[in-house]
C-alpha cells in the first residue's frame, strides 16, 4: 500500500470521476424506458372555481396526471382554465391545503372544494443534509426558515435573515457598514478560541469556508476581517436548515460541533413557465445615537478641568477653551459623520418552470447600498444562479444540477467614523474651509474628513457549483454520488495618499502608500454515497453508507507599496518606490471520510436513527489525523398509541433524545509544522526568515458530546403546536491558542487544553393558528432560548494562563471586574474594593468580580394577519443581557463625553455618580478611570425589544390571469426598547457602526 | 436471486474498497511551499543567514530599540528630560511624558513581546547551528557570534526598563513560559558573558559592507558600555581602548557626517527596509510646520546647550509658528525616501566610546586622561576644553557632555540618570507625581496572568 498511493496526485480525483461518469452512462443501459402511449385523445378546454368551500382561492396549480407541460393556476377570482381530454385526472394542489385527484369523466366544468390539510406541516420534508426526513419523524433538532421568512426582510446577509427567528441561534451584527459581519452562535460558545465557534456552512451539499478573505491591512474599517459569507445572496435561497443536536450533527463529525447550516438553494417546479421580478429601493440610517455633551457643558467640563488640576494657564495645545477655536461653535459630531441616508436598492427575478422530468431555474439579482458616512461610497452585489433537476422516464436516474456566481465590489472609506463622532470636542472647527478645502485650522485640527481619502476597495467573485447524480440500480437501492466545486477571488485594496496626512508633516505623494490582499480559495467535493431503504415486514429501514474526499487550496498575497512619484499612480504597484511583499502562500486542507447512517422505523411510532463518522483532517500531524464520531436519536410518537389515538384534543405528540460525539477542527492549517516562514523584509540583500510559531505538533481534535430530548406537541389539529427541547453539550481536549508568556517568544501556542466547557438549555417555540377563515387568518410563532454556558473543570486553571480570563463554574463570556465602591467625596476619585486588604488596588487581587456578558435568554415573536390580499408580518427580537458601557477616556481631557458624565465631583463632600475631571495631570484619576472600564461600574444593562422587521405586502386587484402584482413595504430594525445609554445595545466591539435601521418600498411582478 | 447477491456483492465491496482506501495518505500533506522546516533552515548557509539577519530588520521595525514612536529613543526621551510629547490624548507618547505609565499600555506590550521575539530568534539560530551538520565551524562561529550579541543587546534594554527580568537562553517554551525573573546583578553577570563569548567568536573585519552586521569590535563597543554600567572601571576604559586603538578603521567624524551611511564613527548600524529608505527615526522625529503634531525637543535641552555647540547648530532644528518656535532633533535628516539610501540608523558609534573611557578613567582617579577623552568630544564640537577640575566635577561633565551628544539615540540619556542615582533629583521637578519607583517601566499586565512565576508587579504600578 505504501508504494501505490492511490491518492496522490489526484488519482482519487480522477477515480472518483470515473466512477460518477459511469453513473451517468448506466441509465443509458439501464434504461427500458416505457414510451408514453397516450393516444392523442381529443382535448376539452375545462373550466371552473377552486374554493375552500367559502370563498375562492387563488393561485392554485391544477395539472394534468401523468402529462407534462399542462398545468394552470387559478386566478383571483378562484378560476382555472385548462386542456384535458375526458379519461384525465386532475391533479388540483396548494400550499396548506390537501391535494385533490379528479377523473375529468368527460365534463367540462369542475368546481373544486379543497380541503385544508392540517398536517402539512408535519408532512414537510425536512433537509438533514445527507438525507431528508419527515417533519414528523424526525430525530435530531433542525430549525428551519424559508424563502417566505427570507424575502420578507430587507437585508443583504444570509446570517440576518436568521435573527430572531430560530431557537438556539443567536446572531448579533458587528458592524452597520455594508459588507461587514455578523457573528452567529448555535447554541453558545463551545471552542475556547473564540473565532473557532463558526458552525459548518453548506450551499446545496457543497462545504463552504466561511474563513475570512478579508485581511488586517486592508479591512481597518471592519471589527474583523471580511467573511465570504456575504457572497450568498438570500434572495437565492429556498430554505435554511439549522442542525443543532448530535443526531444531526454527528455524521457531520469533526465538522459539527458548532452546529451546521445548510442552505438550499431555489429549484424549478413541474408547472408552466413562471417569471418572477422583484425591485425595491430603500434608506438606511443609524439606530440609535449617544447622547453627547453640547459645547456648553463640554467647555465647562474642560475648564473645571484646568481649575481641578491647578492650572491657571491654557497651555497652548489646548485649542479647544484657550480661545484657537471658537468656543461658541457646535457642531453634532454624530449626525455630521454618521447622520448621512444609506440608500438601497435591490432588483432581482428569476424564471422557472419545467416538465414532470425535467424542472429548471434561473434568477439574477443586483444589489446596491450607500453609506451613512459622508462622501460617496457604494457597496455592490449581483448574481446569478442557474438550477436544473432532471429525472429519467424510468424514475431511476436522476441528475441535480445547480450553481451560484455572487460578485461584491465595495467602495468603502477604509476607516470607520465611528470614534471621531463620539469624540471630536463639539466646538471643533468645521471640516471644510471657505473654500472648500479640508480645512486644518493652522495644524490645530485633525481633520477627520482626512479618512475620506483612505478607500477600500473589495471585489470578490464567489462560483459554487454542485451536481448531484444517482441511480436506482436494484428496487430500493441507490448509488449516488455528489460533486461540488467552489471558487473564490477576492482582491482589496486600501490605499492611503498624502492627502490624508496634516499638512504640518510636509507630505507628498513619497508618502503615499497602497495595501493589497489577493485571496484565492478553491476547493472541490466528492462524496459517493449508496442508499437503501425498505418497508419490511419488521418495520421500515432506511441504511445510508458514504464517504467524502475534500481539498481546498487557499492562495493569499498581501503585499504594501509606499512612495509614488504621484497619487494618481497609486494604485500602480510598479510605479511605488518601495514595494513589500507581505505574504505570499498557499495552504492546502485536505479532508476524508466515511460515513453512516441506519434508520429504523416501527409503523411510524417507534423511531430509532444512527449516525457515525470516521474523519481525518490534514490539520494535524502524523498519527493524530483520525477519530471517529457517531450519534443515537430516537423517536416515540405517542400520539399515534391506541390510548391517544382518540384524543381529538392532542393532534401530535412526540418525544425525542439524542446524544453522541461531533468534533472540531478549526485550528488553521499547517499549525503542527516546525518551520520558518519568509518575513518579506529585505536586510542586506537577503529576505528575511522567521520562526512561524512556537512548535508543538502533539495536538488532536477538540470533542463535543451532545445530549438533548425534546417533547413536540399539536393540539386541535396542530393549530397550536409546541416544541420544548432540553440540551446540554459538553466541549473537552480544548483546542486552542493558549495565551502564553510574551518571554517564550510569541504570544500563543496552540495545544490542547484539557479544559471542559458546557452549553445548556431550554429552547421553547410555538406556533399558533389563532384565526383562520376566509378573509382573515392570524398565525403567531415565538421562539424562546434560555441558555447557560459554563466552564465545569479546568484542571490548574489558578497557575495556568488563563487565571485571570476563566472561572470554574462561570461563562467563558464573563467581564473580570474590579468592585467600584463609588467617588471618594473627599478626593474625588473613584474608589475599588481592595479585596486583599493590602492598601493598593492591585492587578489581579483585586479585579476578582465577575459579570456574564452572555445572553441570559432571547428569542422572537413573529405574528403574520392575512386579511383578503393584505398581509402584514412583523417580528420583535428579545434579548436578556448585559453589555459594557461605552468607554469615552478620562473625562476632562480634549475628548466629548456622555451627557451623563456632567454630574461629576466638583468640591469636598459631593456624593455623585462620576468622579473628577482631570486634564491628564491628575494621575489618581487617570489610574481610576483606568481601572473603572475594568470595574463593575462599566457594566450594565443592555436588553433590548427590538421590532426587528415589519412586512407588509399587498396584492394589487388586477383581474389578470395566472399574474401577480404585489407591492412591498419592509423595515428593519424599526424600534429598538433598551435602558442602555451609550448607543445601540447590539454590538460586540466598540467604536463600529451600528446597524441601520432600514425601510424598503418594492413592488413584485410574477407572470 | 443469484444475480442479485452478485450485484449486492460487487456494489458491497466497491464500497468496502472505497472505505478501505480511506484511512490511506489523503490527508498527509505536502511541506507548504511558503513554509520551510526549521531543520532545513540551517542546512544551508544562505537560509540560515536571512534567519539571522531577519532579526537586524526585526530589531528596527519592532521592539525596544525600532525608531518609531514606540521605541526606546522616543518613550525613554519622553520619560526622561529630552523629549515633550504634545497633549494629543490619542498620543501614544503622553503617557510616557507625563508620567502615568499603566500595566496596559501597549506601547509597553509591544516594547516587551517584540524584543523577546527578536530573543527567540537568536535562541532558534544558537540551536539550529548546534544541531546543523551541514555550516562549517566557520559560517557557525559568525552566526552563533552575531546571536550572542544579539540576545545580550537585548536583554539589556530589558534590564534598564524593566528591572529584573527572565533572562532566555532556549526556544522552548516549556521552561520559558514559567521563567521567573532574574535579578538585574545575574542579568548583567550573563549579557556579560554572552558578549565575551561573542568576542571571541566574531571576526574583527566586516563580512559584509556598511558596517550593518556586528563584528567584534561591536561586540567590544557594547562589552565597554557593559562594564561601565556595572561600575568595573578597569575593564571598562580597557574594552573601550580597544575599540579606540583601531584608529584605521574607526575615527570621530565631522558633526555634518556623524550619521552619514559611510560615517567611519560608525560601530554598527542597521539598514532601511529598501534601497532609498532612510531612518525610522528621521520620519518620526522631524516636522516641518509648528506646532508640532506629535513630539518636539525638550526646552530644558535646547537651551542648556553651551553657546557655541556645532550640536544644537546641526543636530538640532527649529520650526517658528505665530503660535511660537519648537525644535526637532536633527541628527537623521532625511524624512523621506532618496534616491539611493543616506543614512541608516546607528545604534554603536566610537563618541560613546571615548565618554565611557572618559567616565571610567574618572571613576580610577585618571583625570587627565579622562578630561583627555572628553575634551575630543567638545573640541569635536567647537567647544573649549572642560573647566572641570575635581573627579566629580569631570563625572557630571561627562554626564552633561552625553546629554548633548547623545540626545534621542536609544535612551542614553534615561539609562544615565539611572545608573549615576540622579533620576529623582533631575525629574522631581519636572514631572508630576515622579517617585523613585518610576525609575522602572511597568511589566505589561498580561505577563502576569501568562506566567505564575513571574512574581510582583514592579513597584507602583
Amino acid at each position: 500500500m505504501n508504494y501505490f498511493s492511490f491518492y496522490k496526485d489526484g488519482k482519487a480525483l480522477y477515480c472518483l470521476i470515473l466512477i460518477g461518469l459511469s453513473l451517468c452512462f448506466s441509465s443509458v443501459y439501464a434504461g427500458n424506458p416505457v414510451r408514453s402511449n397516450t393516444n392523442k385523445l381529443q382535448q376539452n378546454q375545462i373550466k371552473g372555481t377552486v374554493t375552500d368551500g367559502s370563498g375562492p382561492l387563488p393561485g392554485v396549480t391544477i395539472v394534468v396526471k401523468n402529462r407534462s407541460g399542462t398545468g394552470a393556476v387559478t386566478d383571483y377570482s378562484g378560476q382555472y382554465e385548462i386542456s384535458a381530454s375526458p379519461t384525465d385526472t386532475l391533479v388540483v394542489s396548494f400550499i396548506g391545503f390537501k391535494k385533490t385527484l379528479i377523473p375529468v369523466n368527460g365534463r367540462s366544468k369542475i368546481d373544486v372544494v379543497l380541503k385544508y390539510d392540517t398536517t402539512t406541516l408535519q408532512e414537510v420534508r425536512v433537509n438533514a443534509g445527507y438525507y431528508s426526513v419527515k417533519e414528523s419523524e424526525r430525530t435530531g433538532s433542525i430549525a428551519r426558515i424559508t424563502s417566505k421568512d427570507i424575502e420578507s426582510q430587507p437585508v443583504t446577509n444570509v446570517l440576518a435573515t436568521m435573527q430572531g427567528r430560530m431557537a438556539g441561534v443567536s446572531v448579533v451584527q458587528s458592524t452597520g457598514v455594508p459588507g461587514g459581519g455578523f457573528d452567529i452562535k448555535i447554541r453558545g460558545q463551545n471552542s475556547l478560541r473564540s473565532d473557532a465557534n463558526t458552525p459548518l456552512y453548506i450551499i446545496d451539499g457543497v462545504p463552504f469556508s466561511s474563513e475570512a478573505v478579508g485581511s488586517y491591512i486592508t479591512n481597518t474599517a471592519f471589527p474583523s476581517p471580511v467573511s465570504p459569507l456575504n457572497s450568498i445572496n438570500p434572495d437565492t435561497i429556498e430554505s435554511i436548515e439549522v442542525l443543532k443536536d448530535a443526531d444531526a450533527t454527528a455524521i457531520y463529525g469533526s465538522r459539527g460541533a458548532n452546529g451546521v447550516v445548510l442552505i438550499t438553494t431555489k429549484k424549478g417546479r413541474t408547472g408552466k413557465t413562471e417569471f418572477n421580478i422583484t425591485a425595491s429601493t430603500g434608506f438606511g440610517k443609524v439606530t440609535r445615537f449617544l447622547k453627547l455633551m453640547n459645547t456648553q457643558q463640554y467647555i465647562s467640563m474642560r475648564k473645571q478641568a484646568f481649575v481641578n488640576d491647578g492650572i491657571t494657564e491654557y497651555n497652548s495645545w489646548d485649542y479647544d477653551v484657550n480661545g484657537t477655536w471658537d468656543q461658541n461653535r457646535y457642531t453634532d459630531w454624530q449626525r455630521e459623520l454618521l447622520g448621512g441616508t444609506a440608500m438601497i436598492n435591490n432588483v432581482n427575478g428569476t424564471v422557472s418552470g419545467g416538465s414532470e422530468n425535467t424542472q429548471f431555474l434561473a434568477g439574477g439579482n443586483y444589489y446596491s447600498e450607500s453609506t451613512v458616512f459622508p462622501g460617496t461610497f457604494l457597496y455592490k452585489k449581483g448574481g446569478a444562479q442557474i438550477s436544473m433537476n432532471h429525472k429519467s422516464a424510468d424514475q431511476k436516474f436522476r441528475f441535480n444540477f445547480s450553481a451560484v456566481y455572487n460578485s461584491q465590489n465595495n467602495n468603502q472609506p477604509s476607516y470607520d467614523f465611528t470614534y471621531d463622532a463620539r469624540s471630536l470636542p463639539p466646538n471643533a472647527p468645521a471640516l471644510y474651509d471657505t473654500a472648500g478645502n479640508l480645512n486644518w485650522e493652522d495644524n490645530t485640527f485633525d481633520n477627520p474628513l482626512r479618512n475620506l481619502n483612505t478607500k477600500l476597495e473589495s471585489v470578490t467573485n464567489d462560483l459554487t457549483a454542485s451536481a448531484l447524480l444517482s441511480y436506482e440500480v436494484l428496487k430500493n437501492l441507490t448509488l449516488k454520488s455528489s460533486f461540488g466545486f467552489t471558487d473564490l477571488g477576492s482582491k482589496e485594496t486600501r490605499v492611503v495618499p498624502s492627502t490624508t496626512l496634516n499638512p504640518a508633516f510636509n507630505p507628498t505623494s513619497a508618502n503615499s502608500s497602497i495595501f493589497v490582499n489577493n485571496t484565492d480559495r478553491s476547493s472541490w467535493i466528492i462524496e459517493p454515497q449508496i442508499s437503501w431503504g425498505d418497508n419490511t415486514s419488521i418495520g421500515k429501514m432506511e441504511i445510508l453508507l458514504g464517504s467524502t474526499f475534500q481539498s481546498q487550496t487557499t492562495n493569499r498575497l498581501q503585499q504594501s507599496a509606499t512612495g509614488f512619484s504621484s497619487n494618481s499612480l497609486i494604485y500602480n504597484l510598479a510605479a511605488a518606490k518601495t514595494v513589500r511583499m507581505l505574504l505570499n502562500d498557499e495552504t492546502l486542507y485536505k479532508y476524508q471520510a466515511v460515513f453512516a447512517r441506519f434508520n429504523y422505523n416501527w409503523e411510524q411510532k417507534y423511531i430509532i436513527n444512527l449516525t457515525a463518522r470516521r474523519d481525518g483532517s490534514s490539520r494535524f500531524g502524523p498519527g493524530r489525523q483520525f477519530a471517529n464520531f457517531g450519534a443515537v436519536g430516537a423517536a416515540w410518537l405517542f400520539s399515534k398509541e391506541n390510548f391517544l389515538k382518540d384524543a381529538s384534543w392532542l393532534s401530535f405528540g412526540k418525544l425525542r433524545a439524542s446524544y453522541g460525539t461531533t468534533g472540531n477542527d478549526q485550528i488553521g492549517d499547517y499549525q503542527f509544522l516546525d518551520t520558518y516562514t519568509t518575513s518579506g523584509v529585505l536586510y542586506n540583500g537577503v529576505i528575511g526568515l522567521k520562526p512561524s510559531r512556537l512548535f508543538n505538533e502533539d495536538f488532536g481534535w477538540e470533542t463535543n458530546k451532545k445530549l438533548e430530548a425534546a417533547l413536540e406537541l399539536g393540539f386541535i389539529q396542530d393549530r397550536i403546536f409546541v416544541t420544548s427541547a432540553w440540551y446540554r453539550n459538553r466541549s473537552s481536549n480544548q483546542l486552542v491558542g493558549i495565551p502564553i508568556s510574551g518571554v517564550t517568544g510569541f504570544t500563543v501556542l496552540q495545544a490542547n487544553l484539557d479544559a471542559t466547557v458546557e452549553n445548556s438549555g431550554f429552547e421553547f417555540t410555538l406556533r399558533t393558528d389563532n384565526i383562520k377563515s376566509k378573509n382573515f387568518s392570524w398565525t403567531t410563532n415565538l421562539n424562546f432560548t434560555a441558555s447557560k454556558n459554563r466552564l465545569i473543570s479546568f484542571p490548574r486553571l489558578e497557575s495556568s494562563s488563563y487565571s485571570q480570563i476563566y472561572r470554574i463554574g462561570k461563562p467563558l463570556n464573563i467581564a473580570m471586574l474590579y468592585q467600584l465602591n463609588g467617588v471618594n467625596p473627599q478626593t474625588g476619585v473613584y474608589n475599588f474594593q481592595d479585596l486583599n486588604n493590602d492598601g493598593i488596588i492591585s492587578y489581579p487581587e483585586d479585579r476578582q468580580n465577575t459579570a456574564d456578558l452572555n445572553p441570559k435568554y432571547y428569542g422572537g415573536l413573529q405574528n403574520q394577519l392575512v386579511y383578503k390580499r393584505l398581509t402584514l408580518d412583523f417580528l420583535f427580537q428579545f434579548v436578556k443581557q448585559k453589555n459594557r458601557t461605552y468607554p469615552m477616556g478620562p473625562a476632562g481631557m480634549m475628548s466629548n463625553q456622555q451627557q451623563r458624565i456632567s454630574n461629576a465631583w466638583m468640591n469636598p463632600g459631593d456624593s455623585v455618580p462620576y468622579q473628577i475631571y482631570t486634564t491628564g495631570y491628575n494621575n489618581d484619576a487617570l489610574t481610576a478611570d483606568y481601572l473603572y472600564t475594568d470595574s463593575n461600574g462599566s457594566i450594565t444593562d443592555a436588553s433590548f425589544i427590538r421590532l426587528k422587521n415589519v412586512s407588509l405586502m399587498y396584492d394589487l386587484p388586477v383581474n389578470l390571469k395566472e399574474s401577480r402584482i404585489r407591492l412591498l413595504l419592509q423595515g428593519q430594525n424599526l424600534l429598538t426598547f433598551t435602558k442602555y445609554p451609550d448607543g445601540d445595545p447590539e454590538f460586540t466591539s466598540y467604536g463600529f457602526l451600528p446597524p441601520l435601521r432600514v425601510i424598503s418600498a418594492g413592488v413584485q411582478l410574477t407572470f | 436471486m443469484k444475480t442479485l447477491f452478485n450485484t449486492y456483492k460487487s456494489l458491497l465491496l466497491f464500497f468496502a474498497s472505497c472505505l478501505a482506501f480511506s484511512c490511506d495518505s489523503f490527508v498527509e500533506v505536502e511541506q507548504p511551499q511558503s513554509q520551510l522546516p526549521s531543520s532545513a533552515v540551517f542546512e544551508d548557509y544562505s537560509t540560515a543567514t536571512a534567519a539571522l539577519t531577519d532579526i537586524y530588520s526585526n530589531i528596527r521595525d519592532k521592539g525596544i530599540l525600532t525608531g518609531s514612536a514606540f521605541g526606546i529613543s522616543n518613550t525613554a526621551g519622553c520619560y526622561a528630560d529630552e523629549i515633550t510629547s504634545t497633549q494629543n490624548p490619542s498620543n501614544s507618547s503622553l503617557p510616557f511624558y507625563n508620567n502615568s505609565l499603566l500595566p496596559s499600555n501597549t506601547t509597553i506590550a509591544s516594547q516587551w513581546n517584540g524584543t523577546y521575539n527578536q530573543i527567540y530568534s537568536a535562541n532558534a539560530v544558537l540551536e539550529g547551528c548546534e544541531k546543523s551538520k551541514v555550516l562549517t565551524d566557520i559560517q557557525k562561529k559568525q552566526l552563533k557570534g552575531e546571536s550572542y550579541f544579539v540576545r545580550a543587546l537585548l536583554h539589556f534594554y530589558l534590564v534598564n526598563l524593566f528591572g529584573d527580568i527572565p533572562y532566555i537562553i532556549t526556544t522552548d517554551y516549556k521552561t520559558n513560559s514559567t521563567m521567573s525573573r532574574t535579578p538585574v546583578e545575574h542579568v548583567y553577570q550573563k549579557i556579560t558573558s554572552d558578549l565575551e563569548n561573542a568576542v571571541s567568536l566574531l571576526p574583527v573585519n566586516q563580512i559584509v559592507p556598511q558596517k550593518v552586521r556586528p563584528n567584534k569590535t561591536a561586540a567590544e563597543a557594547l562589552l565597554a558600555r557593559i562594564y561601565l554600567f556595572r561600575n568595573m572601571y578597569p575593564e571598562a576604559s580597557n574594552m573601550a581602548s580597544a575599540v579606540l586603538n583601531q584608529s584605521g578603521t574607526y575615527n570621530l567624524e565631522s558633526i555634518e557626517n556623524v550619521f552619514l551611511i559611510s560615517s567611519k564613527e560608525t560601530i554598527w548600524q542597521l539598514q532601511s527596509g529598501a534601497a532609498g529608505l532612510n531612518t525610522l527615526q528621521a520620519s518620526f522625529f522631524t516636522f516641518s510646520s509648528a506646532p508640532p503634531p506629535l513630539v518636539s525637543l525638550n526646552n530644558d535641552l535646547v537651551n542648556k546647550f553651551p553657546t557655541g555647540d556645532l550640536r544644537k547648530t546641526k543636530w538640532v532644528k527649529a520650526v517658528s509658528s505665530s503660535a511660537g518656535t519648537w525644535y526637532h532633533a536633527y541628527k537623521y535628516k532625511e524624512n523621506n525616501a532618496t534616491s539611493t539610501s543616506k543614512e541608516y540608523a546607528v545604534l554603536l558609534r566610537l563618541a560613546e566610546q571615548y565618554l565611557i573611557r572618559s567616565e571610567a578613567r574618572a571613576f580610577q582617579g585618571d583625570l587627565i586622561g579622562a578630561k583627555e577623552d572628553l575634551n575630543l568630544i567638545r573640541r569635536r564640537a567647537g567647544l573649549s576644553d572642560t573647566p572641570a577640575l575635581s573627579k566629580d566635577e569631570i563625572i557630571n561633565a561627562v554626564l552633561e557632555e552625553r546629554r548633548w551628544e547623545l540626545f534621542t539615540e536609544y535612551g542614553h540619556r534615561f539609562m544615565d540618570l539611572k545608573r549615576l542615582g540622579k533620576l529623582d533629583s533631575t525629574l522631581n521637578s519636572l514631572k508630576q507625581g515622579w517617585n523613585t519607583d518610576d525609575r522602572l517601566f511597568p511589566i505589561p499586565q498580561t505577563e502576569f496572568s501568562t506566567n505564575p512565576n513571574l512574581g510582583n508587579q514592579n513597584p507602583g504600578y
